[in-house]
């Protein structure tokens, strides 16, 4: 009876061990991913913020939003997992600003399509921003799973190009370890949107004048590594208008200067959410594997144990059980 | 040669259900009806 409980807690050992790296190593990275369907918005709002009104004339303004939602096109990302065998997201996404009266001052659509484990990009027609065709290198809105403390590859959707961000230290935010990550874009020309506030003007009609859209940016992230998720952003964002007959004598108007942060609720949200996902990638690297790898040596050393008790020998009877009590007068 | 056997049951069952739970994967699921916002939420 010991020997065949022995024998199965060694199949469960072995089980319970095996199951530790497998998990780890095997199931992790094939189970860890972006889910295609994902949706996502987000409030940034940027206080005492300058802008250019149509007039070309800087104004303060008490506020400006910015809306920024992240969807999950599930039927585009099938078509190219299909053509390239890997698990592929594909985000649609809409960057909207808005001044305090509700008026529309940016509309920049884009299309993001990334590796749904790796976060890497992935190049596949419709790939845009704004509606011109890119070519992504490195990341966007969101860094890999178990991110490191290293500069990264970050894509910038207003000039088009990659650059590092780097990495600048680990802080605690709200309660949760994070790496604190910023990237400078300097003052380079970029493109007018296609869609722009002013009705029945084309960016076209604007660069025929001559006048050119400039922009710089000091981009800061705060990244929770075990997830990749940014827990919190900033941006100190400035752009000009540049040249051309509109300006009259002027050189060069802000069109936009703002600091620009994460509206508070939407900071607890996201808090709220990375620190469940959080706990969930631990599961599965760290608390289970271990939780096995444990369960596995303890039920090893039972089966040991008991495997060493059933070959011990039987008590040997005492040499003298049978013999006589000695009597005494 | 029994432990042997016990030991190769527990690896093959331990391979078995880490392939078949990778295997499965998750449901995809469906693209959102939500459009893409162009007015303020109110809140998350």
């Amino acid at each position: 009876m010991r020997r065949k409980a022995s024998l199965i807690l060694l199949a469960l050992a072995v089980f319970f061990a095996a199951l530790s790296p497998l998990l780890r190593w095997y199931a992790f990275p094939r189970l860890a991913k972006i889910p295609a369907n994902q949706y996502q918005d987000m409030v940034l709002e940027a206080k005492d913020a300058t802008l250019v009104d149509n007039s070309l004339q800087e104004k303060k303004v008490s506020k400006i939003t910015i809306v920024q939602t992240l969807k999950g096109n599930v039927e585009a990302s099938e078509k190219i997992e299909k053509a390239l065998g890997r698990d592929v997201v594909v985000w649609d996404s809409l960057s909207y600003a808005q001044d305090p009266d509700g008026k529309m001052v940016a509309y920049i659509p884009e299309r993001y399509i990334f590796d749904a484990h790796s976060q890497d990009p992935v190049h596949a027609t419709g790939e845009m921003v704004d509606g011109d065709p890119v070519k992504r290198e490195g990341i966007e809105f969101k860094w890999p799973f178990r991110t490191e403390k290293r500069d990264y590859e970050y894509f910038d959707a207003q000039t088009r190009t990659s650059n590092p961000i780097h990495y600048k230290g680990t802080q605690n935010f709200r309660g949760l370890e994070v790496y604190y990550f910023e990237q400078t874009i300097p003052w380079t020309q970029v493109k007018f949107p296609k869609k722009l506030p002013v009705a029945g003007i084309t960016p076209e009609q604007i660069a025929k004048t001559g006048m050119t859209r400039w922009y710089t940016t000091v981009r800061k992230f705060w990244v929770e590594p075990v997830t990749g998720a940014p827990v919190y952003g900033e941006e100190i964002h400035k752009e000009e208008l540049r040249g051309g007959t509109l300006l009259g004598d002027r050189e060069k108007v802000t069109a936009f200067a703002g600091h620009v942060k994460m509206r508070e609720d939407y900071i607890e949200h996201t808090v709220d959410l990375v620190k469940s996902n959080r706990l969930l990638v631990l599961l599965m690297t760290t608390y289970l594997p271990w939780g096995f790898l444990t369960l596995g040596v303890l039920l090893l050393a039972l089966s040991l144990w008991l495997e060493a008790r059933s070959r011990r020998p039987e008590d040997p009877v005492p040499a003298d059980a049978d013999a006589p009590e000695p009597v005494t007068a | 040669m029994r432990a042997l056997i016990a030991a190769g049951i527990g690896l093959a069952v331990a391979l078995a259900l880490v392939f078949t739970i990778t295997a499965m994967g998750s449901p995809t699921g469906k693209t959102s009806p939500k459009p893409l916002l162009t007015t303020v939420p109110s809140h998350p």
